[in-house]
């Protein structure tokens, strides 16, 4: 696997609705209100109903393996969650090849709003085979 | 009436002591939907499951009922998988989790408590599959 630092991974871009948060949440087993209910968000002072977190961890997961393939595997992927990001806005994940040692490879990977603000960032490792 | 520092120091009781093992089959129609759910056609998929799906088969970051006497919402902190084997349709995976950590921090809007999970998925061949710590907060 021919991999350099400072190699970036193609860009996914997501489209995330109010009915994919259902759709999540259904698929999960998060019934949390702020995930569906605008009444409910307003009232626990967000802007209205909000990503799961685990669901941009998800956007990140994919943009990983889309970009690993079968070529390696994932070895581990965290995530943290800097900021609320809501339905009906693109979300951009993105990511980068931090380190390259031996088997392993390092990346860092992070989600965008619109703005360009990374509202979930993280890291990931890959082992490659011998 | 209870207080702060009592809903803390029962949570940090806590710490370390394995909640109730929870097994559950990971189902091809469950991975489908999940799949479908975060929007993704990797036919990988079908035999196998996507890197966050382990979230989904058991609970992980539990909503605990006695910190909700802490501040008004929840709110996830991060997630950290650590993968040891593939997990594949099929395959019968049994979830442990724990408090592993609980902390308060001063925030930007006020004090906020971190409670740290931690679950362990082993599969029906005892293999440890992966291993999730997840912080969640209550503000």
């Amino acid at each position: 696997m021919n991999v350099k630092v400072g190699e970036e991974l193609p860009d996914l871009v997501k489209h995330p609705t109010t009915r994919q948060l259902v759709q999540y949440a259904g698929a999960q087993g998060d019934f949390y209100e702020i995930h569906y209910d605008q009444e409910y968000a307003h009232s626990v002072a967000l802007p209205g109903v909000i990503l799961h977190g685990l669901l941009k961890a998800a956007f990140l997961g994919q943009l990983v393996t889309d970009w690993l393939g079968d070529r390696g595997t994932l070895k581990t992927f965290e995530v943290s969650y800097r900021g609320v990001d809501v339905p009906a806005h693109p979300y951009r994940c993105r990511g980068r090849v931090t380190r390259v040692a031996g088997n392993e490879v390092e990346l860092e990977v992070w989600g965008e709003d619109e703005t360009g603000k990374r509202t979930t960032v993280g890291t990931a490792t890959v082992g490659l085979p011998d | 009436m209870t207080t702060t520092a009592s809903v803390i120091d029962r949570l940090k009781s806590r710490i370390g002591v394995d909640g109730p093992a929870v097994m559950a089959t990971v189902e091809a129609g469950h991975v489908r939907r999940f799949a479908e759910a975060i929007g993704d056609p990797n036919p990988r998929w079908v035999k196998e499951a996507p890197p966050t799906f382990l979230v989904a088969l058991a609970p992980v970051s539990l909503h605990l009922a006695e910190a909700e006497e802490y501040g008004k919402g929840w709110l996830n902190g991060g997630n950290r998988f650590e993968y040891f084997a593939p997990v594949k349709i099929g395959d019968q995976i049994t979830a442990t989790g724990r408090i592993a950590d609980v902390y308060e921090k001063s925030g930007s809007t006020g004090t906020l408590l971190f409670i740290v999970f931690e679950t362990d998925y082993v599969n029906q061949r005892g293999d440890l599959v992966a291993r999730l710590r997840g912080t969640t907060i209550r503000r």
